[in-house]
């Protein structure tokens, strides 16, 4: 990035912050501050280890330093101006969740658009959302469109903030469907068998909640489909499975036909096919269901966290704190574009040239000096994509 | 009040009572020689038997003797020592209160002796974050967390509980299980401390005696043996790569660099025996082993488990070995008993050999 590119966002970057009110997160003051200033080079160095003290009030800092990056620490401190983090005493931690769509399974990088990553990126949000919010009970949430490339959600529910790396892990896992035993979601009990004089076993799915509920409704979707189909079409879905075969087939299907509200119920003793069959749901549920988070953000109680509000030096858009009921209709590529960039034109000599879909439209910006508008223009050289045309 | 402060001396009451009945501690070491066998009896059977002995009947003596217990466990200052006394305590705790809460239910009142569930709960502020219900109890899962963390067992992770609304449900067992971690976190709390020196005076032979059987135990040797040829397959796959110069994405480099550390390797052992690749980052090393070892962090992180391993794609080349521990470390420390003394020689030796003969 040439120095005029850089004098210029950092300019238009202050702009922004003179016109824009910044909320803090709350314990402002027992957090970690750290933000990266716009320097020479590829190379970021971060200014970290301060406290709000240090910086002053927030809104005049992020005008006086305009910083390309700027965050606070997830943990809170009793003295968060020091230099190592033993001395800075920890207190507690936010737990703090992060999808970034170069993490995602689903994300093909250098095939998908950056549309296309940060749609797949939201529906992983509403799968994390659904442990948060059903499993775990959160209710001290915060939605946040990272500005770059994903979401963050902070949880400041009370119960939760002491809770140290290895607790934050087993979160992680359980969000991730790590270590999960098909054998734990299943409760054996003796039962008197039926019309038998010896007693059998009974084995029944969790379904009140957890992975157990999940293998379950996955297990009842799939049954309710071989349901509704023909004899034949029924008994040939259940043979794609390796290791059922005819008579497997044959078995399950009438057990589903005969026994639907046990099954319902989560007896999987119904037949051992059965019972083969929910083992392999557990599997699908974790596929289908789990919220491939990045698990060192949310394990590290002392992480630094982009501030919502600030801008993203690496993309000129705003990071967005998100209601609940606004999810659904954001679209990250329109709603976080600042206002302070949008109205007018400005040129630019773009050195990487492509497609660049933002703001509701689609650009197609070939090489060379172009007017564009103007966040077009901040997005390209943000990215390293253009700079500023010479004067 | 007396017997159940003696049955259960982690008990803030106990400690209390401690307060007012002994003047004070230096001179109880000093003239009270039941108090002091008892203590000594206690941490000894904790470390032989996992129990902690016989109870003395006179209850001044059995609850004086575990203020003194845990001068005892100060002085040798052993985290071994301060795990297995913890737990050794806690195990007998669970004893008397599993005797209790059946005496309780069947005599339909509490002896004075004796203590309650709900008491017990209370006592450890848990009586708001568990709930019963219909088919056991459910436990707020901020509070399930901690208390679970030492536990052994795929049942106890939180992946294979039936998380509902924040509440982990468990059934009457596994609550009191719980229980005893919640008594074995209290215990385990605050060990070792500083010891005045007046009071560690007068308990030298005792804390001498306990270091010997400790040390027939053989349970102080941390492993502190670098024998790369005996690190689990996945350790020396990892291992490999860095000194390849490959990349490493962050859990794998992680993974490694906390099996190094927890091995007894420093930093700059560490930063050593990765600099043989080229795109090695001394920096980003230094401070990724410093901050694992809590140098620069408040925590000290341990290396990752196999189920982590294998959920990241890190476990790889198993062998037999592999499918009967649960832990890569697991892994070393058996290699390392099975090998004979003279197979081991410690990375760390060979390399010193080599540099005083490079310095000829």
């Amino acid at each position: 990035m040439e120095e005029r590119t850089r004098a210029y966002l950092r300019g238009r970057f202050r702009d922004h912050y003179r016109r824009t009110e910044i909320t803090p997160p709350p314990a402002a003051n027992e957090r970690e501050w750290g933000f990266i200033p716009w320097t020479e080079g590829p190379d970021t160095t971060m200014v970290r280890h301060r406290s709000l003290l240090e910086l002053g009030d927030l809104s005049e800092f992020l005008v006086r330093k305009r910083p390309r990056h700027v965050y606070f620490s997830a943990g809170r401190f009793r003295d968060p101006g020091a230099s190592s983090m033993s001395a800075k005493d920890w207190q507690s931690a936010d737990l703090v969740f992060d999808l970034d769509a170069d993490h995602l399974p689903s994300v093909t990088l250098g095939e998908d658009t950056y549309a296309e990553m940060l749609a797949k990126c939201k529906d992983a949000l509403f799968r994390l959302l659904d442990f948060l919010e059903d499993d775990f009970g959160f209710e001290d949430l915060e939605v946040v469109f990272s500005g770059g490339r994903g979401y963050h959600v902070h949880v400041r529910d009370e119960n939760v903030l002491h809770l140290d790396r290895e607790h934050r892990r087993e979160i992680v896992d359980y969000v991730r469907g790590i270590g999960l035993e098909y054998e734990h979601l299943v409760e054996t009990e003796t039962v008197a068998g039926l019309g038998r004089k010896t007693p059998t076993e009974r084995r029944t799915l969790e379904i009140e909640g957890g992975w157990g509920k999940r293998t379950h409704a996955h297990l009842m979707a799939y049954v309710d489909g071989l349901l509704e189909m023909e004899e034949d079409a029924a008994l040939e879905r259940l043979q794609e499975f390796d290791g059922i075969g005819e008579g497997k087939a044959e078995a399950t299907l009438n057990a589903a036909r005969n026994n639907r509200e046990q099954l319902a119920a989560g007896n999987v003793t119904v037949h051992t096919a059965v019972s083969q069959l929910a083992e392999r749901f557990a599997e699908r549920a974790v596929a289908d269901d789990n919220a491939p988070i990045d698990e060192p953000v949310t394990t590290d109680t002392n992480r630094l966290i982009r501030l919502p509000g600030s801008l993203h030096g690496g993309s000129g858009l705003q990071t967005v704190r998100l209601e609940r009921d606004e999810l659904d209709a954001f679209d990250p590529l329109v709603d976080a574009v600042p206002d302070t960039f949008r109205g007018h034109e400005i040129t630019v000599d773009v050195t990487d040239p492509g497609e660049v879909e933002l703001g509701g439209d689609s650009f197609t910006v070939t090489d060379g000096d172009q007017s564009l508008p103007e966040y077009v223009a901040v997005f390209l050289m943000a990215r390293g994509r253009a700079e500023k045309e010479k004067e | 009040m007396q017997r159940l402060h003696a049955r259960y001396p982690f008990l803030e009451t106990a400690r209390d009572a401690v307060a007012t009945e002994a003047v004070d501690l230096a001179t109880v070491v000093d003239q009270d020689r039941a108090v002091v066998d008892r203590a000594r009896e206690r941490v000894v059977a904790a470390l032989e038997d996992g129990e902690t002995g016989e109870p003395r009947r006179d209850t001044r003596v059995e609850l004086l003797s575990y203020p003194v217990a845990r001068v005892l466990v100060s002085m040798v200052e052993e985290r071994v020592l301060v795990r297995k006394y913890a737990r050794a305590e806690a195990a007998t705790a669970y004893d008397r209160f599993t005797t209790d809460f059946e005496n309780t239910t069947e005599l339909k009142s509490v002896e004075s002796t004796g203590l309650d569930l709900e008491a017990l709960l209370a006592e450890f502020d848990l009586d708001g974050a568990v709930r019963e219900t219909a088919d056991g109890y459910r436990i707020d899962v901020g509070t399930y967390l901690p208390l679970a963390e030492d536990l052994w067992g795929d049942e106890w992770h939180l992946v294979n509980r039936a998380l509902t609304d924040g509440e982990v449900p468990v059934d009457d067992d596994e609550l009191l299980t719980l229980l005893r971690e919640a008594i074995r976190s209290r215990i385990e709390d605050g060990l070792p401390f500083d010891v005045p020196d007046v009071i560690a005076a007068a308990l030298e032979d005792e804390a001498a005696e306990i270091r010997e059987v400790l040390a027939d135990l053989e349970l102080t040797q941390d492993i502190d043996t670098v024998v790369p040829d005996l690190f689990p397959p996945c350790m020396k796959a990892l291992l490999d790569d860095i000194q390849k110069g490959e990349h490493l994405p962050h859990h794998s480099r992680f993974a490694i660099t906390a099996f190094l550390t927890s091995i007894g390797m420093t930093t700059d052992e560490i930063v050593e025996l990765y600099r043989v690749n080229s795109s090695f980052g001394e920096e980003m090393t230094r401070y990724q082993t410093d901050h694992i070892r809590g140098d620069s962090s408040p925590t000290e992180y341990s290396p990752p488990s196999c189920a982590t391993m294998q959920s990241y794609g890190d476990c790889v080349n198993k062998d037999d070995l592999c499918e009967r521990i649960p832990h890569p470390m697991a892994y070393y420390e058996e290699r390392i008993d099975d090998a004979d003394d003279d197979e081991i020689e410690d990375w760390r030796e060979a390399d010193r050999e080599e540099q005083s003969a490079s310095g000829d």
